[in-house]
């Protein structure tokens, strides 16, 4: 095979065994590989009724074609399985450096079933492969655990692990990749916790790819890596990170505040856009491998209340979900809070998401000090936030740190009172830092037919709608009006068949952007062959996008969870998008009618599936009608 | 040119905006922070069709022409373009995507422009009606 290895580990930490498997070609040329593939494979063999966090339950870990290659944005891969967060198909992906190694090493992926007897590790080198006790490490954060195996292995051993949250098994814990590249959303860490796994851990000898067509990649790879580098967005998260657009994005309504009840916070976009953060706090800029964007921060505040050493620094999700979501503009504050979510493994924007709703819980009265253990949650009290409230999520200690351990959506169905009216979630993952009612209606659609629920990168509709992209080859040449429903159930028949490429092709977003439809049809059959031409490629897309949307219905998810709360619909309060209505369901019923999707099951027809020839699979979801 | 009898036209009226904009207190700051040398190049549209404005320094210069010194910004688009983008006609991203506007050197400052670009349409209407030319202005 070229580009995949077209070999899997599975490991089964219950009973100690450890076999490589070949998959069937056919595989990869329907499901392309990374989060479609896990899907694949999930559909196959997983356990619909087991409880994610159960021995049955599935872990996967899945490179897309790309992994390895020399090629900004392309050393990302997926981690896939029933999301304990939420109980629907989840997946996460995650830059760094793991998933080049583990291609070097001879595989696409891994999946793990069956739980550890004790706290253990994998290890693999090559074709040697072993599960081994790892009690020492235990109990630890992070930043620690994965220092100690480096120095225990070597520097270029590629580490993932969790933290004490995910040991826990606090349902949105973060696997951890280098201490700093995080599969942040829907909560594999827990999964990871809960079969005693803290670390994986791989190096391989060589480098070696096999690839179909070597001369046209490299004429591929000499066009794209310079105009990825060049172009203008890479240029300024280069200089000033992934938040450099925050002040823009304030003005144009898109950052949340204050748990979404407002808009406009104009000092705030002053104290944490990402020019600041250079100028403040940076000391270094890193990069995932290969990559020339360098969009990776490493900052230190030196002194302070909120103190920290030179390490790892916030993106512009995690600014906004540990700033101005919680009702604060300390950018050193955020600093700190993102430095301890890091190591205690937890997501910054499901820890942003649940705080905040539990502040706004706690101003109205449904939650009061009883149910906090006597903490007051103010908005903006990142003392609090830093020292107490996440600490006790990742120990899952003490009653606040209880209820929020479980995200927003069953902090709020434990407390009643109408409090999920005001969780901003969907389909239980909370929502990430971009308000579709300043940031582009568009978005709100794309949040909830999402399958994983509230997601930014499940699709590029976010920058569809704010018009950095421009696909004609695939009828992607008209221009979007962000606050409106005009053409936004048709752009997102095309953004869920791109977006379920570029997750299954384990593709940075920033750095694709900049790729034409017709280089990505060449990087698919110059590297791995597919022999696709731009039709086969969307195909392919939109038959991911179904398949995730089939495993979501045997779960139980049908079309009514495709929603959003009262709260992200109520039209804003100020700033920009100020008393504008978004046509939510008019957007998701001709999405439902193009996508040719039943509009109580929430999957698509028994025809369609089989124009995607996914018969068999329609035979399982239609057949007791 | 669409809006434009001849390359001189669309300097006047774009140095004359950055002069009004050069005595608002917000622009000026948000002017001050860019703190770069930027040539806003139309020479497509004519070899003069330029203007440069100098935010170095905590200063603030307009001229026409190009810049003494080399620039660290050029943005490049036709005339047109640069009259819609002054109204807030154009959408600066997906110019940016279609390669209507091109831009050479750290383009950081931009950003620090963007949010302001409301508030400088309204001004330019201000200057276009000043020159006489009502007709410019776009809906």
């Amino acid at each position: 095979m070229n580009g995949n290895t077209g070999k899997i580990i599975n490991v089964d930490l219950g009973k100690g065994s450890i076999e490589t498997e070949l998959l069937p070609e056919e595989y990869y040329t329907k499901y392309i590989g990374g989060s479609g593939l896990a899907a694949k494979l999930f559909w196959e063999r997983g356990n619909i009724s087991a409880d994610p966090l159960s021995p049955e339950a599935m872990l996967i870990f899945m490179n897309g074609p790309f992994a390895g290659l020399k090629l900004s944005g392309a050393s990302r891969n997926s981690v896939a399985g029933r999301s304990p967060l939420t109980g629907n198909w989840g997946d996460s992906s995650c830059g760094g450096y793991f998933a080049p190694e583990l291609r070097y090493a001879g595989y696409d992926g891994i999946i793990i079933k069956g739980k550890a007897e004790k706290p253990s590790m994998l290890l693999i080198e090559d074709e040697k492969i072993n599960i081994l006790p790892a009690p020492e490490y235990w109990g630890k954060g992070t930043e620690e655990v994965n220092k100690a195996i480096k120095n225990k292995y070597g520097k270029n051993y590629r580490v993932l692990v969790i933290g004490p949250a995910g040991e826990n098994l606090v349902k949105y814990s973060i696997i951890l990749n280098e201490g700093h590249h995080a599969f942040g959303r829907a909560g594999f860490g827990a999964v990871m916790g809960s079969k005693n796994l803290k670390a994986i851990v791989v190096k391989a000898a060589g480098k070696n790819m096999n690839l179909a067509d070597p001369e046209k990649y490299e004429e591929l790879r000499a066009e794209l890596n310079p105009k990825i580098k060049e172009a203008l967005a890479s240029d300024v998260m280069r200089e000033n990170g992934t938040a450099a657009n925050l002040e823009g994005g304030v003005v144009s309504g898109d950052v949340p505040i204050r748990n979404f009840t407002s808009n406009y916070w104009e000092e705030m976009g002053q104290e944490l856009n990402g020019g600041i953060l250079t100028e403040k706090y940076l000391t270094k800029r890193r990069v995932c491998a290969y990559c020339s964007i360098a969009c990776k921060r490493v900052v230190e505040v030196k002194e302070g209340p909120f103190a920290i050493p030179e390490g790892p620094g916030p993106e512009y999700e995690t600014i906004t979900a540990l700033g101005s979501l919680i009702g604060s503009m300390d950018l050193a504050a955020v600093c700190k809070a993102s430095r301890v979510c890091n190591d205690i493994g937890i997501d910054t924007i499901s820890a942003g998401g649940t705080i905040a709703w539990a502040m706004e819980a706690f101003e109205k009265g449904d939650i009061t000090e009883n149910e906090t253990g006597g903490i007051k949650l103010l908005w903006g009290d990142m003392a609090t936030v830093i020292d107490k409230i996440l600490p006790d999520i990742a120990a899952r200690k003490g009653k606040l740190g209880i209820l929020l351990s479980e995200g927003s959506l069953a902090a709020a169905l434990k407390t009643g009172k109408d409090s999920v009216n005001y969780t901003v979630q969907c389909k239980g993952l909370e929502v990430p830092m971009h308000d579709p009612r300043g940031g582009g209606h568009g978005l709100a659609l794309a949040y909830a037919v999402s399958p994983r629920g509230a997601c930014h990168v499940a699709s590029p509709m976010l920058f569809m709608e704010m018009g950095a992209c421009f696909y004609p080859e695939i009828g992607f040449e008209y221009e979007l009006e962000p606050m409106t429903d005009e053409n936004k159930a048709e752009t997102a028949v095309i953004a869920v068949a791109l977006g379920a490429i570029e997750n299954s092709a384990c593709f940075c977003q920033f750095a694709d952007r900049e790729i034409a439809i017709p280089e990505w049809v060449g990087l698919f059959n110059s590297v791995a062959g597919y022999n696709w031409d731009a039709s086969d490629m969307m195909k392919a897309g939109t038959r991911v996008f179904y398949l995730k949307r089939l495993i979501n219905y045997l779960f139980g998810r049908t079309a009514k969870d495709d929603a959003l709360t009262p709260r992200m619909l109520e039209p804003a309060r100020d700033g920009e998008p100020e008393g504008v209505f978004i046509n939510f369901e008019g957007m998701k019923n001709k999405f439902y009618e193009l996508m040719d999707m039943d509009t109580v099951k929430g999957i698509p027809s028994i025809k369609k599936l089989e124009e995607y020839g996914m018969g068999v699979e329609a035979k399982r979801v239609w057949r007791e009608t | 040119m669409e809006y434009w009898k001849d390359e001189n036209e669309p300097i006047k009226a774009f140095v004359k905006l950055f002069e009004a904009a050069m005595v608002d207190a917000e622009l000026t700051g948000g002017l001050k922070k860019v703190n770069q040398l930027i040539l806003f190049d139309y020479t497509e549209d004519g070899p003069n069709c330029s203007f440069w404005v100098d935010c170095r320094k905590g200063e603030l210069k307009v001229g026409p022409g190009k810049p003494a010194e080399p620039p660290d910004m050029t943005m490049s688009l036709s005339a047109d373009d640069a009259h819609r983008s002054w109204s807030n006609k154009l959408n600066p991203v997906m110019a940016i995507t279609r390669k209507k506007i091109r831009v050479k050197g750290s383009a950081t400052g931009l950003l620090k422009l963007a949010p302001k670009l409301k508030k400088v349409a309204a001004i330019y209407v201000t200057v276009l009606k000043d020159l006489g030319w009502e007709d410019k202005i776009l809906a």
